[in-house]
């Protein structure tokens, strides 16, 4: 089992003053490593409306690269604007992945929008950044990365990386709604996409990772880290229903592959579980793997799917 | 070339109609077989949750002299899509053809929205009884939104010409409040894919295929490509994007266009043309068009009035 010292948590939403846009939420955590601090990105959301409905942004916070665990500044606006009319990111941008990709930083993001007989759909856009990931203009109107026959709805939690000149993508693939309790709960997998250029998307059209708690196991944040000659993915999982508490909340999950398609699940060694009480007691999730000056870094949400903001881990040895 | 109208042939008010449906019998679509036509349609059910329709499939067979109604599907043709999927709620059009010894069927799905109405996505579904009903390939679309096709993709028609499939189809190109107290409209024109199997298409990627002849705000829609000597020629409909449902002078009319390599279109909408009738079933509207080829003769079948609430007709090309 890997062993991780948790730090604590680094970035509460509720202690930001001055941004309307950014009361609540710091979700699904994601680093861009600079010079003197660590850009980590996060999704977040202003004040529900009067029907109780949310919109999300993304913005980011700057932590000092000697001690990430301190905030040195953050966003003084999104990174992305929400989408017009009737398009696919209408009411939300949530997560976001970056990646440097020559001078300019791209960004693939979850686009949400409204539906009528289930709450939501999600689509995967993309957006480049020329300011150093400070602010990121969008691609097209439309998503990247389409739906298909095997991948009907919620293709989400998009993960960006790039190993051997392809650009890879993680996200995950709605697969049902299933009503749970009177309303409909969404199942999702993990899945993945390849690509030579990051606009034109193979898809492997295939689960990745076996479900093991019940065959409706919903799959998050699948976030794949190089180290030691292997792939290591860690990600989240949680039960169909009545998971919104401690129970059947999600938990962190390993799988590791030596060729990016073939992976072996073994969720005893991900080594990141709840706390007997503090902000991570119900659930933890959303985890984003990183190296820094030769320490390994998880970020990660807590209790309520990262309602009061994401805390840091540190590896203690190594991944293999 | 000159259509010559041959009135309405089928009015779905004066026949029991399969999954509940009474009225509209939209975007016919012929399949020819040996010693009749079956030509699919689109009808309404209205959804017992909230009042709102749904568009289900049904077809009749006519003697292949295009005059007399033999039978009326009484079955469920295709299925509609499952909760949260993009057939949820209503398959229109279907566009049927024959290819390797099977049955194809590519609908237009519909699901709907909150800030807007509707969103639609291309599905695939395929025939194994010759076309009496029509299984899904999947529960997710073949051809869907996309970066520069951000919604409303839908009306698809496939051709396979010289080994390659070509799809001609619709893309939206957003959605505009035109008055402030008005539900959002939209635009959309007509695109283009081609794929090697039918299931995996490539996308012109919104280039519109078909200049506009009312402006950036014409809607184009359902296009039907056939092959008449030496020439393709294609079949749509356009009106205005807002105050089209009951203007007359702003509703659809048929277009038309024609290419000699499927790649460059040049539109004529007069040759040949086709338009409305003072008095008749088709005096306010024309829309919907399917041209194909029977017994050695090209036809048209097309809806009129109220976008097909109370029938098609059908023209021949002289």
């Amino acid at each position: 089992m890997f062993k991780w010292k948790k730090l604590g948590k680094v970035f509460t939403p509720q202690d930001v003053a001055g941004r309307s846009w950014l009361k609540e939420f710091a979700q699904a955590p994601c680093g861009l490593i600079f010079d003197r601090f660590v850009r980590i990105y996060f999704s977040c959301r202003p004040r529900a409306d009067d029907n109780g409905q949310y919109v999300s942004y993304s913005a980011y916070v700057d932590v000092d690269r000697a001690d990430p665990t301190k905030v040195l500044d953050v966003s003084a606006r999104p990174i992305l604007e929400l989408g017009a009319l009737g398009e696919f990111d209408e009411f939300g941008t949530y997560p976001v992945s970056v990646a440097r990709s020559g001078s300019e930083v791209r960004a693939y993001y979850g686009g949400w929008t409204r539906c009528e007989s289930v709450p939501f759909n999600v689509a995967i856009g993309f957006a480049t950044s020329q300011d150093e990931g400070r602010t990121f203009t969008k691609a097209g109107k439309g998503p990247v990365l389409p739906y298909t026959p095997d991948e009907p709805f919620i293709l989400g939690g998009p993960k960006i990386r790039f190993f051997d000149d392809t650009w890879y993508l993680w996200y995950i693939a709605g697969r049902k709604w299933k009503p749970v309790d009177g309303r409909p709960e969404p199942v999702y997998k993990i899945r993945m996409a390849s690509s030579p250029d990051g606009i034109h998307w193979s898809k492997a059209n295939r689960d990745l990772i076996e479900s093991r708690i019940e065959e409706d196991e919903a799959q998050a944040s699948p976030d794949v880290f190089y180290c030691n000659g292997r792939y290591h993915m860690f990600f989240c999982y949680r039960y169909s229903g009545r998971y919104r508490g401690r129970e059947n909340g999600y938990r962190i999950g390993y799988a590791s592959s030596e060729d990016l398609t073939r992976w072996v699940r073994d969720d005893s060694k991900a080594g990141l579980d709840v706390s007997d009480a503090g902000w991570d007691s119900e659930m933890v999730s959303y985890p984003h793997v990183f190296a820094l000056d030769e320490r390994i870094y998880m970020a990660y949400l807590g209790n309520q799917v990262g309602k009061h903001g994401f805390g840091l881990a540190r590896l203690e040895g190594t991944l293999t | 070339m000159k259509w010559k109208k041959l009135g309405k042939i089928f009015d779905p008010t004066k026949f029991d109609l399969p999954d509940g449906c009474a009225e509209f019998a939209q975007s016919p679509q012929a399949l020819v077989f040996g010693d009749f036509v079956r030509i699919y349609f689109s009808t309404r059910s209205v959804d017992k949750a909230n009042g709102k329709y749904l568009s289900h499939v049904a077809f009749v067979d006519m003697d292949e002299a295009m005059r007399e109604v033999i039978a009326v599907s009484r079955h469920t043709v295709i299925e509609l899509g499952k909760l949260g999927c993009f057939d949820e709620h209503g398959i229109f059009p279907m566009n049927v053809l024959r290819h390797g010894g099977r049955v194809l069927g590519y609908t237009c799905g519909w699901s709907r929205r909150v800030s807007v109405s509707v969103d639609t996505a291309i599905g695939l579904a395929i025939s194994r009884d010759d076309g009496r009903t029509f299984q899904r390939i999947g529960d997710g679309p073949v051809l869907a939104a996309s970066l520069r096709e951000p919604c409303l993709v839908g009306d698809p028609f496939v051709g396979v010409f010289g080994n390659v499939h070509h799809m001609w189809y619709i893309f939206g190109t957003g959605w505009k409040k035109f008055s402030a107290d008005a539900a959002p409209d939209r635009t959309y024109k007509i695109g283009h894919a081609v794929s090697n199997d039918g299931v995996n298409w490539v996308k012109e990627e919104g280039r519109r295929i078909i200049d506009d002849r009312l402006g950036a705000d014409e809607s184009q829609a359902l296009p039907s490509v056939i092959r008449i000597g030496r020439t393709y020629h294609m079949f749509f409909c356009y009106r205005q994007s807002h105050d089209f449902r009951t203007n007359r002078s702003r509703s659809y009319r048929i277009g038309h266009a024609h290419s000699d390599d499927l790649a460059d279109w040049t539109r004529n909408d007069d040759d040949p043309g086709l338009d409305v009738t003072e008095g008749d079933w088709d005096s306010d509207m024309l829309c919907y068009p399917h041209a194909f080829e029977c017994r050695g003769k090209v036809y048209l079948l097309y809806n009129g009035n109220e976008f097909g609430r109370y029938g098609f007709g059908l023209a021949v090309l002289e």
